[in-house]
C-alpha cells in the first residue's frame, strides 16, 4: 500500500495530505523574501531581488498587471512569471468582455482556480505564491494566493525565505495610519532584517488617490 | 455608410468622422461615436458594422496593453495597425469577416502616421486617408487641400472640411463632425 502511494504522489497520502502541494509551499519558502502591506489609503509590494552579481541587471520582481493592479511573487521565478501572464490576460479579457477594469476578487479567484487545477491531476503544482495589490470599487485590496489555490485577504503578508520572521517585524511596526514612506521603510527593514543587511529590494505602490499601480524607487521614499 | 478621415502633419495626427449611424434608409442614430482612442498615442476611426468595429477596437486595446506590459514598451502605430489587420485577415480567411474599414492614426518615436485597414486585412499608409461611403467625396477635398507642411491646426481644419463636404452629398454621412487630434508630444506618454 505504502509503495503504491509513493508511485502516485499526486494523491492524498495516509495522513490526508497532498505532498506535492506541501512541496510546492516548501519551494515558495526557499524563494526571496517578499512582502505586501496594506492600509485604507494604499497597498505596497516589496520583493528582495537576488542573486545580485557584478555586471548583471537585477531581475524584475514587482509587476504591473493592469493600470490599477500590481503583483509580486516568491518561489520559482519561471512559475511566478507564468502566473503573472495568467493574471494579465485575465485582466485584459475582463476589459474586452465588460469594458471595465477587473476587480481584485475576480482576478484572485481566476488565479486561484488556475492554480487549483494543478492540484487535481498528475502534474506539478506551481512552485510560487503570489501577492496581489490593487484598487477597485471595494477599496484598496491585498491578496495572497498559494500554490494550492488558497486565497488570503489581509493587511500584511510575507512569503519566501524567513517569511515568518519578516512578518513578525511588520506586525510589530504596522499601524493603520502608516504613510507610504513609513510602509516602505518597514518593508525594507523586514526584508533586510532576515537577509543580513543591505538588500536590493523592488517596490510597487497603488494608492486610493492615484488608482494606479506604479514602481516605487527607494531614493524617492527616503527623501 | 460613414465618412472618416485621417491626416498626418509634422506636428501630429488628426482623425475626423461624422456622427450618423444608418439602418438601411433610416438614420438609426445622430450622435454615434466613430473615433476611439486606443490610448493617449493611438486612435481608430471606424466605418462599417458598428458591432464588429467596436469589438475589434476593444480586442486591439487589450492585445496592445498585454504586449506593452510583456515587453516593457508600447507599440508603434505601424505595429498597432498590423495587429488589427492580422485579426481582420485571419477572420476573413476563416469565412467570418469583420465588416469594417478602419483608419488607424497615431504618434510614436518616429512621428505621426495614418494607416487604413479594410476587411481583407490589407493595410496601407499615406499622408491622408479616408474610409466609408463618403470617402470618394472626402478624398476630393483632401487631394485639393493637403499640404505636407501643415500645422496640426491646419490639418484639423482640412479634416473637418473633408467630412463636411462628404456629409453634403453622401446620404450615409451626416449629423455633425467629431475631430480628434494627437500631437507628437503624446508619443510614448500615457497622456489623457
Amino acid at each position: 500500500m505504502a509503495a503504491e502511494m509513493n508511485r502516485m504522489p499526486f494523491f492524498y497520502n495516509q495522513e490526508g495530505r497532498l505532498v506535492q502541494v506541501d512541496y510546492a509551499l516548501q519551494a515558495v519558502s526557499r524563494g526571496s523574501t517578499t512582502i505586501g502591506i496594506k492600509t485604507n489609503d494604499f497597498a505596497l509590494l516589496s520583493s528582495q531581488v537576488k542573486p545580485t552579481r557584478p555586471l548583471m541587471e537585477p531581475a524584475e520582481k514587482v509587476f504591473v498587471v493592469d493600470d490599477h493592479i500590481g503583483a509580486t511573487g516568491s518561489g520559482y521565478i519561471g512559475d511566478v512569471t507564468t502566473l503573472l501572464d495568467q493574471l494579465r490576460v485575465a485582466a485584459q479579457r475582463h476589459r474586452v468582455v465588460y469594458d471595465e477594469p477587473i476587480d481584485i476578487g475576480t482576478l484572485s479567484r481566476n488565479l486561484s482556480e488556475y492554480l487549483h487545477e494543478f492540484t487535481m491531476y498528475a502534474v506539478r503544482p506551481f512552485g510560487a505564491s503570489v501577492i496581489l495589490a490593487g484598487i477597485d470599487h471595494l477599496g484598496v485590496q491585498l491578496v495572497q494566493v498559494d500554490p494550492s489555490g488558497t486565497t488570503f485577504k489581509g493587511s500584511a503578508f510575507a512569503i519566501g525565505q524567513a517569511s515568518d520572521d519578516a512578518l513578525e517585524t511588520i506586525v510589530k511596526g504596522y499601524r493603520p495610519d502608516l504613510s507610504v514612506e513609513e510602509a516602505l521603510a518597514l518593508a525594507t527593514q523586514a526584508v533586510e532584517g532576515v537577509n543580513g543587511g543591505k538588500s536590493v529590494i523592488e517596490h510597487g505602490v497603488v494608492t486610493s488617490t492615484s488608482k494606479k499601480f506604479e514602481h516605487q524607487n527607494l531614493a524617492h521614499a527616503v527623501a | 455608410m460613414t465618412t472618416t478621415v485621417g491626416i498626418r502633419s509634422k506636428e501630429g495626427v488628426v482623425l475626423a468622422a461624422d456622427k450618423r449611424a444608418s439602418k438601411g434608409f433610416f438614420v438609426g442614430s445622430k450622435v454615434v461615436q466613430k473615433i476611439f482612442a486606443l490610448d493617449g498615442t493611438t486612435a481608430v476611426a471606424i466605418a462599417g458594422a458598428m458591432s464588429d468595429a467596436e469589438y475589434l477596437v476593444n480586442l486591439a486595446k487589450a492585445e496592445r496593453r498585454l504586449l506593452a506590459l510583456r515587453r516593457g514598451y508600447p507599440l508603434s502605430v505601424k505595429e498597432s495597425a498590423k495587429l488589427i489587420s492580422n485579426i481582420v485577415y485571419s477572420s476573413m480567411k476563416s469565412y467570418n469577416p469583420f465588416y469594417v474599414e478602419l483608419v488607424v492614426a497615431g504618434v510614436d518615436g518616429e512621428g505621426a502616421h495614418v494607416y487604413t485597414s479594410d476587411m481583407s486585412g490589407a493595410i496601407t499608409s499615406e499622408d491622408f486617408m479616408s474610409s466609408g461611403s463618403g470617402s470618394p467625396i472626402a478624398y476630393g477635398v483632401l487631394e485639393q487641400g493637403f499640404r505636407k507642411e501643415f500645422t496640426l491646426d491646419e490639418a484639423k481644419k482640412l479634416a473637418e472640411a473633408a467630412v463636411r463636404a462628404a456629409m453634403e452629398r453622401d446620404p450615409g454621412s451626416g449629423n455633425g463632425v467629431d475631430v480628434l487630434a494627437i500631437p507628437n508630444s503624446h508619443a510614448y506618454g500615457e497622456a489623457n
